[in-house]
């Protein structure tokens, strides 16, 4: 009898090890599926939020501005380069046009040589000719060093007005860039104030509308302006209605939701705190 | 900050941001359903591990065997043999028992075979019906349980909502959602329970036929030889 209750016992350690397994097997299964489930549902909001972050800070929006204002200092560089293959390209033409403008000299000088000659052989013999041609041919040769020398000479000249055309350009963009960027930098602080200025003037709003428990007869959209003095803390010392609805109900209820709201929520920061901190004139609407 | 971390979070965000009855309901309900699965599953081993020790020995028997041989074989294997032959085993036992006290009447001794084959089939059966009042219980109760962590959690969503004057869905939204998730749960842990609960007295009840069929019968078989003997 006692071995026959055992029995069951016996059998059991192993497949029951085996049941906890599949058991949290099945939970951690349903986990991820439950974990799957709701981030898909989430993941569409998601998105959004990345987008507005990527929006609000100016620096990203700086930086873009920096490459196209240091492409073109780049591009100098090649240009300084290219010089060196430029005089290859650009020598053939002037040696075209001195060409000829040489033969045609060299026609001139010809026909006066011939003239020359002419009247040489009349006066002189044919050998004076053949002298003064090779004469001619050196005043040639000559003429065309001189050419090629100025060609020369402008050349350099013309790559050394490009080097300093270059470098100036480099001079005003760095210029430039050292002034966009502290302007930037200057733009960028007061658009982060100005941000946020805004967010948290939204949240005062929204924590005050949240407060505010509207009166059953308002109708439209009246605007109620109030003169709200805060501590530093936030919390409210007095409010004062600087310009009615017209609605007095309206207007105790907005009162009223102000102080229900205190302290308020106010930036860390001290520059955006100045908007907020001795006196900020509030602006309420029931709808918005 | 991350996004991608926040949304897989989001969901034991919400658990973490429950109130703590709902947590705590929550995690009722989560040992409730990890207890109600074990013993599914040992449920469902040991249930087929029954059926195909009983289909063999069903076979064994009614294969027109030595009677004597199998008692043997059964009394020597114990710990492998199935309900049915333990139950054929502890009916010979007391059988063979009472043959040898002299001085007793076919009714007596065929009577007290039956008595010691009730016993270990009682016994038997309680072993195979064990965790099943478990999983009847969750079953029952964890929609109760789950529904109870979502009206407490409602009630807190709302009662946050009446310090505000201006209501709006956004601020209702995340309360009602984690207290959801407890009446999720309950669920979770309720339907398998009640299947398997369901599914496996179905399967107890036909074994237990089986059983006892096999029980009239072989007292029928154990009165003809004790009448052919005598």
């Amino acid at each position: 009898m006692n071995i026959s209750a055992d029995v069951p016992f016996v059998s059991r350690p192993g497949s029951n090890l085996i049941a906890g397994a599949l058991a949290l097997g099945v939970h951690v299964v349903f986990v991820l599926l439950l974990v799957f489930g709701v981030s898909w549902q989430t993941q569409h909001p998601a998105p959004v939020m990345v987008d507005l972050w990527e929006a609000l800070p100016p620096p990203p929006v700086a930086k873009p501005a920096r490459p196209p204002a240091s492409a073109p200092v780049k591009t100098p560089e090649p240009v300084k380069v290219k010089p060196a293959p430029r005089p290859a390209v650009d020598e053939p033409p002037p040696p075209k046009t001195p060409d000829i403008a040489l033969e045609k000299k060299k026609a001139e000088s010809e026909r006066q040589k011939k003239l020359q000659a002419m009247q040489a052989v009349e006066e002189k013999a044919r050998a004076d000719a053949a002298r003064k041609a090779q004469e001619t041919q050196l005043a040639e040769r000559k003429k065309r060093e001189l050419l090629r020398q100025m060609e020369e000479e402008d050349l350099t000249r013309r790559m050394a007005d490009e080097v300093a055309a270059s470098e100036a350009r480099q001079a005003k963009l760095a210029e430039a860039q050292a002034k966009l960027a502290e302007a930037a930098t200057a733009s960028k602080r007061q658009t982060e104030v100005a941000g946020v200025v805004g967010q948290y003037r939204d949240l005062i709003s929204a924590k005050v509308r949240g407060n505010t428990r509207l009166p059953d007869n308002l109708a439209g959209n009246p605007q109620v302006r109030c003169l709200v003095k805060l501590l530093p803390t936030g919390e409210v010392q007095s409010v004062r209605v600087t310009q009615s609805s017209g609605n007095a109900a309206y207007d105790e209820a907005v009162v009223r939701g102000i102080w229900k709201s205190s302290p308020l929520p106010l930036p860390g920061e001290r520059d955006a705190r100045a908007a907020f901190v001795p006196e900020l004139s509030f602006v309420h609407r029931p709808k918005e | 900050m991350n996004p991608d971390l926040s949304q897989d979070l989001s969901l034991f965000h919400l658990i973490l941001n429950a109130s703590l009855p709902v947590q705590l309901v929550m995690l009722l309900l989560l040992g409730a359903s990890l207890m109600s699965w074990w013993f599914i599953f040992i449920k469902l081993f040991s249930l087929k591990r029954a059926l195909r020790e009983t289909d063999r020995f069903e076979r064994e028997f009614w294969g027109g065997g030595d009677i004597n041989a199998m008692y043997k074989e059964v009394a020597a294997g114990r710990g492998e043999a199935g309900e049915m032959a333990r139950i054929f085993e502890a009916g010979f036992r007391e059988f063979v028992k009472l043959r040898q006290q002299p001085g007793l009447s076919l009714n007596v001794i065929v009577d007290g075979t039956r008595r010691a084959m009730r016993a270990t089939y009682q016994r038997e059966l309680d072993s195979l019906e064990s965790h099943l009042s478990f999983l009847a219980t969750v079953g029952s109760v964890s929609p109760y349980v789950g529904l109870f962590g979502t009206v407490w959690g409602i009630m807190i969503a709302f009662m946050g909502l009446s310090s505000v004057a201006q209501a709006t869905l956004a601020q209702v939204a995340p309360g009602i959602a984690e207290a959801l998730i407890a009446t999720a749960m309950g669920l979770f842990a309720a339907i398998p329970a009640v299947v398997g609960y369901n599914r496996y007295t179905h399967d107890i009840d036909r074994l237990a036929n089986r059983m006892e069929s096999f029980m009239e019968e072989f007292s029928n078989i154990l009165q003809r030889q004790a009448t052919k003997a005598s």
